[in-house]
């Protein structure tokens, strides 16, 4: 089953859809989180993922705003989305009943 | 950040691999993160990335296999090339003091060949082998030079070190080769044996330098199994 930080990353790639790329899913992580997400800890886990098919990444285009550097794009595969579902349902059904989930 | 502040962290981001200090100092930069944050973050990567290679029993091997081991042995082959070469041609400086034996001319260019040989191969196979910690190789490779004994009073220390260039010529070649060629391995292995032989017979080689041949004849067995660096670290 996928690791806690592995969910994050390929739920927040997934949000972001077409515009999922390292920084961005970074930013969303931080935003969900309130924690900081390290680069470190994010290349990492997207390569593990890459590695275990659950994620696809190509480098994108340059922009302006990244000093005309290209972006490490993301892309959820079929087999990532079945992943994240088990572990959310896993993660639902564990909860159920426990004082901080409302009712 | 300031310019001074971005170029050091463009500099170390030059651990990375091209691909990822690309995404990374673009991620950097739209993030807009002060100077001492950005080096934490891509020293972190960096240190993670160590990590993940050093999991791995290749980059172990490759060091304490074949680089730690390879640079001892060569130190003393070289020492043994020099020595021969001033008895051959330059008689009256020659002192002996290093059993080196009564090699002849033949066998002197026998053991050149061999040196070359042991040399770029051990470069090469560590390099292939574990790409990303081949740094940690080289500094393995310090040990022998700083701890190892070798009475060459009569001798230049520098001859010590006739054996490091064809080494990184050899490390060079692969780091940046993707296959090993098989007609070329192949003719390696056969020939560096022949000649080991040779000598062995002639009583011009230690015992020891039968560990030398290992990795010509894993990169013989590497190009027949056409392994791709994709196996490698």
């Amino acid at each position: 089953m996928l690791g806690e930080f592995e969910y994050l990353l390929i739920t927040a790639a997934a949000a972001l859809g077409d515009d999922a790329y390292g920084a961005a899913i970074r930013e969303e992580i931080q935003s969900a989180t309130g924690h900081r997400c390290s680069i470190g800890a994010l290349y990492t886990t997207i390569d593990r993922l890459e590695t275990k098919g659950l994620v696809k990444t190509w480098m994108g285009e340059a922009t302006p705003e990244r000093g005309g550097r290209s972006k490490r794009m993301v892309r959820v595969t079929p087999k990532g989305v079945h992943a994240a579902k088990e572990f959310y349902s896993a993660i639902t059904r564990i909860s159920q009943g426990v004082s901080w989930v409302a009712h | 950040m300031g310019a001074t502040g971005w170029g050091l962290v463009e500099l170390v981001a030059r651990l990375l691999s091209p691909n990822e200090r690309e995404a990374v100092l673009g991620d950097l930069a739209e993030a807009n993160q002060n100077v001492l944050r950005s080096l934490f973050d891509v020293l972190g990567l960096y240190f993670r990335r160590q990590g993940v290679l050093w999991r791995d029993w290749r980059p172990w091997l490759a060091g304490f296999g074949v680089a730690l081991p390879s640079c001892y042995l060569l130190m003393g082959v070289s020492a043994s090339v020099t020595s021969t070469y001033v008895r051959l041609f330059d008689p009256k400086d020659y002192i002996p003091c290093w059993p080196t034996g009564r090699e002849g001319f033949i066998l002197f260019l026998c053991h050149i060949f061999l040196l070359i040989a042991w040399s770029w191969t051990a470069g090469f196979v560590v390099a292939w082998w574990s790409r990303g910690a081949v740094w940690v190789s080289a500094v393995l490779c310090l040990f022998p030079f700083c701890v190892a004994h070798f009475p060459i009073e009569s001798l230049p220390r520098a001859c010590l070190y006739l054996f490091l260039p064809l080494a990184i010529l050899g490390a060079r070649h692969g780091l940046r080769t993707m296959r090993v060629d098989a007609a070329f391995a192949s003719a390696l292995a056969v020939a560096v044996t022949a000649l080991m032989i040779l000598a062995w017979k002639c009583g011009a080689l230690w015992t020891l330098n039968w560990a030398l041949i290992w990795p010509v004849w894993y990169l013989f067995a590497a190009a027949r199994r056409r392994v791709p660096v994709a196996q490698t670290i």
